[in-house]
């Protein structure tokens, strides 16, 4: 979904800021929301769901809320006033063969799907070199809905122009992990 | 006073990639201590703070030397412990007629 | 590392005979006791505040990588090759849940994570990431302006090195292995860790040689 958590690029945050000598948590019931998925992930849903479920806060509580917040947030969306079903085993990684090599040129596909995806915003439809070969891993897309597909996972990478423009650095660059689906051929 | 904000407030803290670093388990007690009395009120974090650094100006050695000779005057100044019973028990262990272990 | 109150690390190597503890840790124990005795402290309170703070070792997983690839050049084609079973080599622990990536660092190339999407991080040779990490800043800005972020942290890169920034996914997380710095030649992997920061290892910034850093 066209959320307000896909970040890469958008303007007007403001500078990075770093806190001195930072505590693991600060507060207790961080530790204890961390706790609570730790036990929980994997067990009653994947974290494909887990990152939609964030995903759909509404964008206004998304951006105010902390870290943790949002984790809290998720697990009361999967946790409460469900059924609890356990889920059945991922089972062992298919043999899938990989459409792309490394050194191979492709374009992103312009896909806008309403539910989860890992295709980021900012390289829809841009031109790049694969990378590396790895997986095969869930496609998030479906698995965020309860769907299993073995997909191969590309590292992307784009050349910073290519995404930003003009302005971007010359020879700098932008690597992306991409499942199959969201790549075609570039002629 | 929360541990974080005990933790965060000092300088010179031995510290390797951001973790605190005991170089012996003692020093790891000697600061557990500190911290865990402070939270329950036993005395000022600020009045902690004040004695260990003047105790690290008052002498050249390791910072955990420093902040047992601190948090043992607070004890003291505060009446929580008297230096007889210290010096005492601190003697039965250096002596091995207490076990360390308890 | 020092142990100039007595060294305890043998204490129970050849049995029988405990060594007496030195000055200080009699100190320490005779404080704990008393203070114990009289319903001052409770014991569980000090384990937990030390436990809150030995125990999230993260970095130092990284950093020991880190300096293992610096100093056995076998270790680092391993390492570059398949990281989890390099990490697992080390005796750590790596999960079977995610894999790991690490990106060298070379001369004219310097390497940076982010995860864009949510806040993905190599936790387990890192630890939990810092809240700048998860911040709307560093994930809105590490992709599109990477060399204004590295400078809020203080690194400016020469205008020839290339950046390759990495936007991690879901199932692959990507650690920086950095250049090893100049003057550190003959040092242990114990020495070289220690000069490894979480910074250092998801590219906003590069180890220092201590006596260095007053040159500056």
């Amino acid at each position: 979904m066209n959320g307000i958590h896909d970040m890469g690029g958008m303007h007007g945050f403001g500078a990075v800021v770093v806190e001195k000598d930072e505590p693991v948590f600060h507060a207790r019931w961080e530790g204890v929301v961390r706790a609570l998925m730790n036990r929980t992930a994997g067990r009653y849903y994947h974290l494909d769901e887990f990152r939609h479920a964030i995903e759909r806060m509404p964008p206004a509580e998304y951006i105010e809320a902390g870290y943790y917040e949002r984790w809290l947030y998720a697990l009361e969306e999967l946790l409460v006033d469900t059924s609890l079903a356990q889920r059945g085993e991922d089972g062992p990684r298919p043999a899938v063969h990989a459409r792309f090599a490394p050194g191979d040129r492709v374009r992103t596909r312009n896909l806008n799907p309403k539910g989860h995806t890992r295709l980021p915003r900012y390289v829809r439809g841009k031109r790049g070199v694969v990378r590396t070969v790895s997986g095969p891993f869930l496609l998030p897309d479906k698995n965020a809905h309860g769907v299993r597909e073995w997909q191969p996972c590309y590292a992307v990478e784009f050349s910073a122009r290519e995404l930003w423009g003009e302005g971007a650095g010359e020879r700098d660059r932008v690597c992306v992990d991409l499942w199959e689906a969201y790549l075609e051929e570039d002629e | 006073m929360s541990v974080e904000r005990a933790v965060a407030d000092l300088e010179g803290l031995p510290r390797k990639n951001g973790e605190l670093v005991f170089n012996a388990p003692w020093e790891g007690h000697a600061f557990g201590m500190a911290v865990a009395l402070s939270e329950r009120g036993a005395f000022a974090w600020d009045d902690f703070r004040e004695r260990l650094g003047d105790e690290i100006g008052r002498a050249d050695r390791e910072y955990y030397a420093s902040w047992l000779a601190a948090f043992e005057r607070v004890l003291l100044e505060r009446g929580l412990l008297s230096q007889a019973e210290v010096t005492a028990r601190a003697d039965e262990y250096r002596t091995l007629r207490r076990d360390p272990v308890f | 590392m020092s142990h100039s109150h007595g060294d305890h690390e043998h204490h129970h190597a050849g049995g029988h005979q405990p060594e007496a503890p030195g000055d200080l840790e009699a100190r320490a124990l005779a404080l704990q006791s008393l203070l114990v005795e009289k319903g001052i402290l409770e014991p569980a309170d000090v384990d937990r505040i030390i436990a809150a703070y030995e125990h999230d070792i993260g970095p130092m997983i990284g950093a020991h990588v880190v300096a293992r690839a610096w100093n056995d050049t076998e270790y680092r084609r391993r390492l570059l090759a398949d990281a989890p079973a390099a990490v697992r080599e080390l005796g750590y622990q790596y999960p079977s849940s995610t894999h790991l990536v690490v990106l060298e660092n070379r001369p004219g190339v310097h390497n940076l994570v982010v995860c864009t999407l949510c806040s993905c991080y190599p936790w387990a040779v890192l630890g939990l990431p810092p809240t700048w990490y998860k911040s709307a800043p560093y994930r809105s800005r590490a992709v599109s302006e990477p060399r204004a972020v590295l400078k809020e942290f203080g690194l400016e890169l020469p205008e020839d090195t290339v950046v390759n920034v990495w936007d991690s996914s879901s199932d692959l997380r990507y650690m920086v292995l950095p250049e090893r710095p100049a003057g550190t030649e003959g040092w242990s992997d114990e020495e070289l860790a220690a000069i490894v920061s979480r910074d250092c290892m998801i590219g906003v910034a590069l180890p220092r040689v201590p006596g260095a850093v007053a040159a500056r």
